[in-house]
């Protein structure tokens, strides 16, 4: 029986850093979110957003960890996620279909004329939003999109008065197989 | 304030009679069969000071909390079991975590209890008030608040659970004093309530990646097994022993996995690594199949990976997977617990034909590198003790059988490659974290844990004075280590570093302390001094027949260093292998 050989490499600080999407399964208890950014942190890892919420099962939580990292040294910390106890299960979600999506506030400048008006409807619909309060001075909209498509809806909105915004940072969840990845309704892409 | 309920805590459905958290947390720690407990008091955990009498729990009052936590460590991994040490809020808990992180970096199993204000003043920068949990996160296992009374017997099961299972390592609980003062009814659980999903349990019985491992033995000319603490964790010494006879491949072993073989046997190879003996780092360098067990491929070990067995297949078994391929490339990588691999392993090999070429060329580099740096090899001067010597010598006197507790620095190598161990659990030292002072409070834990054997600490003169305090406790309780001091009046391998390494620009090495043999004559310490190599045996002697605590100060050539020494950033092919060089 000729064997597999499964050649694990270490880590190597120099390979390029990619963005990573992770998903912990956690316990819910303080002192966890504690120990999963500490440990990050004690490997150098920048954490792009950290999401926490409940779940469907009582005393469990998800977190969605975005970072960025050669992809040998993320799995190796990942593997040091997992053994603590508090995580449960870990997942990069980065090579597999998964949905992305981020929720983000902004305060817009009030548009000075219909063009203008269209102008920013259009753009926050390209990234899942809407105007949630119009007041005489300013507007707030929300956009539901993947990072990427919100990161280009932002850009765009800074030359139509953005003045300020807040990021949730992203979920994510594993997709079907056969989920599409490119036509997803709210420009969701998935890899 | 509302009590926050442990996610995994049953509900109680059976009861007892109620007692106070205190009670509970010493019920708890019997139940777990602890009999030795090494703490020190202060106000928020006096309810379980109060209690205390009233189970069979021996209590050591250490002279500091680093010293109850080393102790306590000792304790474990002398015996195997789990170490209890306890502390007080704030500065008694903050005086733990040195102790912590040693044994985190070493997996060794050991379980911490600190107090805590009143939960009503968490948070609010009470007196003696310390975020302990916060501190401790990341140099524990597991670290929590346990906030309800009925909480407790629960916590404390769990703690343990948690500290002995998988990778062992340390816990610490911290108990808000009401927690301890307030009544429950809740039983201590049976092992069946016990639900922990995030512990890693490896699944225990047949390893079937054994079978590719025993292909590559048998396609292999010259393997060479690494083994490391991993093994003496599995308990798998003997195992390890009937693989490799079973197979003719020698063992290696790195400083936490010395015991793992007898060192006589004639399949040992030896202490492998930074000071390890050349002799074993040229077998790493050269076999074609290396296979470590129960061991990091730590820096110390490695050199520079990029060099590092150049010419093997490399193999890591470990039962953590984050550890498998953290540090070197690896062929093959199996998440196991050793104990399992190894039986995994006897399973499938067949005898093999004694690997005549191979220990030939082991026995040849072995001589070589015995006789360029044993004692006479120029690293020491004439007429003047040298610390090999030393060790060798209470190596002999004790027939190889003591327990000996190393400190860090030079006494430390010294005592890895000149003792002669020929059993687990006989070697203790602060391997990962490399804590100086470790080694006095360390014996003290191990010679109650196994007082069966004789108990030595090997000690520098730098080390010795970090933690001296604790001469106290073991004449208070008649703890019977012997502590032979290697004293060369300096930060010993500071000085070898600065030698070597910083163009002897000595700076900070050379260290006044106290007149070792008054310092125990104040203590009530029998002890001696030795500053020539005829005074060794002598004083050894005597020292052994103390009923109690006794110490040697051995004056040391100041001057000696240890030998090979891998200098940072090279790798193993590239030592300095003596003074002459
Ligand atoms: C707590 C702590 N502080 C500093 C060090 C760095 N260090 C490593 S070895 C050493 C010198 C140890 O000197 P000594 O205890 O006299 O032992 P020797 O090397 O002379 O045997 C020092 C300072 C350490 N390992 N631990």
């Amino acid at each position: 029986m000729a064997a597999a050989r499964r050649t694990i490499p270490a880590g190597d600080p120099d390979a390029e850093h990619r963005r990573h999407v992770v998903s912990a399964l956690v316990v819910d208890r303080p002192g966890t979110l504690n120990r999963v950014s500490g440990l990050l942190r004690a490997r150098s890892f920048n954490i792009e957003s950290l999401t926490v919420g409940t779940t469907h099962e009582p005393g469990r939580s998800r977190m969605t960890i975005a970072v960025r990292g050669d992809d040998g040294h993320l799995r190796q910390v990942l593997a040091q996620l997992e053994r603590l106890i508090e995580v449960l299960d870990v997942t990069d979600l980065t090579s597999a279909p998964h949905l992305e999506l981020e929720l983000v506030l902004v305060e817009l400048a009030v548009p000075a004329s219909a063009d203008e008006e269209q102008a920013v409807l259009d753009l926050l619909a390209s990234a899942g939003g809407e105007t949630v309060e119009r007041d005489a001075d300013v507007w707030r909209a929300r956009l539901t999109a993947s990072p990427e498509v919100i990161d280009r809806a932002l850009d765009a909105l800074r030359g139509h008065g953005l003045r300020s915004l807040v990021r949730a940072g992203a979920v994510a969840m594993a997709a079907h197989p056969h989920h599409d990845t490119t036509t997803n309704e709210n420009g969701a892409p998935g890899a | 304030m509302t009590a926050l309920t442990h996610p995994s805590a049953p509900q109680p459905q059976r009861q007892v009679a109620p007692r106070i958290g205190a009670r509970a947390v010493c019920e708890a720690l019997v139940r777990e069969g602890v009999t030795t407990i090494f703490g020190y008091p202060g106000g928020t955990v006096l309810p379980i000071y109060d209690v205390l009498r009233e189970f069979p729990l021996r209590h050591i009052l250490v002279r500091h909390e680093q010293g109850g936590a080393h102790a306590a460590d000792g304790f474990s991994r002398a015996t195997g079991g789990v170490g209890v040490a306890i502390a007080t809020s704030g500065p008694g808990a903050i005086n733990l975590v040195t102790g912590l992180a040693t044994a985190m970096m070493d997996s060794v199993p050991m379980v911490a209890i600190t107090g805590n204000v009143p939960r009503a003043l968490l948070g609010k920068d009470a007196f003696q008030e310390t975020d302990i949990v916060g501190i401790a996160l990341p140099v524990t296992k597991f670290a929590t608040v346990v906030m309800d009374p009925d909480e407790v017997p629960f916590a404390v099961a769990e703690a343990f659970e948690i500290a002995r299972s998988g990778r062992p390592g340390p816990v610490l609980l911290d108990f808000p004093k009401d927690v301890l003062q307030e009544e429950t009814s809740v039983p201590y659980p049976e092992p069946y309530e016990l639900r922990l999903p995030g512990l890693l349990r490896p699944v225990r019985g047949d390893v079937p990646e054994a079978d590719e491992l025993a292909e590559m033995i048998a396609a292999a000319e010259r393997p060479l097994i690494l083994s490391g603490h991993g093994v003496q964790i599995a308990d798998a010494t003997d195992l390890l022993r009937k693989v490799a006879e079973r197979s003719e491949i020698p063992v290696a072993h790195t400083l936490l996995g010395i015991g793992n073989i007898d060192e006589t046997h004639r399949l040992s190879a030896g202490y492998a690594g930074m000071h390890g003996w050349m002799h074993v780092n040229k077998m790493i360098q050269q076999c074609d199949l290396l296979i470590g067990i129960g061991c990091r491929y730590d820096d110390r070990i490695t050199g520079k990976t990029s060099t590092f067995a150049p010419n093997a297949k490399i193999v890591h078994v470990d039962v953590d997977r984050s550890e498998i391929g953290k540090n070197v490339r690896t062929d093959l990588g199996i998440v196991a617990d050793a104990g399992d691999l190894l039986a995994a392993l006897l399973r499938r090999l067949p005898q093999s034909d004694p690997r005549t070429e191979w220990m030939d060329q082991l026995a040849a580099w072995r001589e070589v590198s015995e006789a360029r740096s044993w004692h006479g090899s120029g690293a020491w001067r004439e007429g003047r003790l040298s610390a090999d010597y030393v060790v060798d010598q209470i190596g002999e006197a004790t027939n190889h059988e003591a327990t000996l507790v190393s400190d860090v620095g030079q006494n430390q190598m010294w005592a890895a490659r000149y003792f002669g161990f020929r059993k687990p659990f006989h070697h203790l030292s602060s391997g990962g974290l490399g804590t100086m002072g470790y080694s006095v409070p360390a014996a003290m834990g191990a010679a109650l844990g196994a007082p069966e054997r004789e108990t030595w600490a090997i000690v520098g003169d730098g080390g010795f004075q970090m933690t001296m305090q604790e001469l106290a406790t073991l004449v208070q309780d008649q703890i019977p280590v012997r502590i032979a001091v290697l004293n060369n009046h300096r930060l010993g391998m500071i000085r070898q570093w600065q030698e070597i390494i910083y163009d002897e620009n000595y700076h900070s090495a050379e260290l006044l302390g106290p007149d070792l043999v008054r310092l125990c004559e104040a203590y009530g310490i029998p002890a001696w001094r030795a500053t020539r190599p005829d005074e060794v045996a002598g004083v050894i002697a005597e020292a052994r027949k103390a009923p109690g605590p006794a110490l040697i100060d051995f004056h040391l050539d100041e001057a000696q260093n240890v030998y090979p020494m891998m200098l940072p950033g090279k790798g193993l092919s590239d030592m300095v292998e003596g003074a002459s060089e």
